[in-house]
């Protein structure tokens, strides 16, 4: 079994962060994928699925909010999970995106133990 | 929030982020930032809602090279290009305002933080017009560097009328390092 991932995120510095992060947390990737806003995401999403997405909010051209709608509309990614990494942290904001189809979400500042904690039970 | 300085958030913020993803020390200085004819760097994100404002990150460029340079995990020798190092400090600026956020969403609930953006050039300075308030903290980057961290905020109509600026007045009053 595999394990693909998509870090969607419109700082170039996050995604390098968050690659680094992932390491440090012993969590081993076979193909990760970059996107800079929802749009670039979906886009090569609809050609190449991916198991989990990691997901910023705040973008721009398509937000995250946006973006777990758009997934969850695509056919070919049934079984993808989507975990939010985001600076926002108020309940009802969660709420609203796991509500929408969101399966996680990782608050920043993060740690490589909070992406172990996160991700790992949607490891393959 | 009551009990705790404004200035006392900023810095538990910061340190957070810098400990936590940048992996450098961080500390409250002695010395306020002063970059005297050095270029220098203002990263910044803007907030609305209960308070509107701005949180900024000012540094020399020569500062945020270093930052940038060990938040992408790069060696010391390796050149950081202009465009990572205003995408990290824009970062910087995001991370805090969203630690700081965290510490004081249960008193102002609705913050609503934009994307961060970055400029450069020498002796900086934001502004945010008239009613402004404005508290800054100078800090201590690895010991080798000075920058400041800082806030301009002011009360959003709906945030007085229900009884919000009276704590945001009683955390000022505890502030004696607010400008």
């Amino acid at each position: 079994m595999s394990n693909s991932l998509m870090i969607v995120d419109d700082s170039a510095t996050m995604r390098k962060i968050i690659m680094r992060t992932i390491r440090m947390s012993g969590l081993e990737m076979d193909s990760t994928e970059e996107a800079g806003n929802g749009k670039e995401a979906l886009e090569k999403l609809s050609s190449s699925p991916v198991d989990i997405i990691l997901c910023d909010i705040n973008m721009p051209e398509m937000n995250g909010m946006e973006l777990v709608k758009k997934v969850r509309e695509l056919s070919n990614c049934n079984d993808t999970k989507i975990i939010m990494v985001s600076t926002e942290s108020s309940q009802e904001l969660i709420d609203e995106l796991m509500a929408g189809g969101a399966n996680g979400y990782i608050t920043k500042p993060f740690t490589p133990e909070k992406f172990q904690d996160k991700l790992s039970p949607f490891m393959n | 929030m009551e009990t705790k300085q404004f200035n006392d958030v900023l810095l538990e913020s910061a340190k957070e982020v810098f400990e936590t993803m940048i992996f450098m020390e961080l500390a409250k200085a002695d010395e306020p930032f002063d970059p005297k004819d050095d270029d220098s760097l203002l990263g910044t994100i803007t907030f609305t809602g209960d308070m509107d404002g701005c949180l900024a990150i000012g540094c020399t460029v020569d500062c945020a090279k270093n930052v940038a340079a060990n938040m992408l995990g790069m060696d010391p020798d390796e050149q950081v290009s202009s465009a990572d190092v205003n995408d990290a400090m824009g970062e910087v600026a995001n991370m805090v305002m969203g630690s700081v956020k965290s510490r004081i969403q249960e008193q102002y609930t609705n913050i609503q933080v934009s994307i961060p953006s970055v400029v450069s050039g020498r002796k900086l300075e934001n502004s945010l017009g008239e009613k402004a308030r404005r508290t800054a903290l100078a800090i201590n980057i690895e010991g080798d560097f000075t920058a400041e961290l800082s806030i301009l905020y002011r009360m959003h109509e709906t945030a007085t009328q229900a009884g919000l600026a009276n704590k945001e007045v009683s955390v000022n009053a505890a502030d004696p390092s607010t400008n």
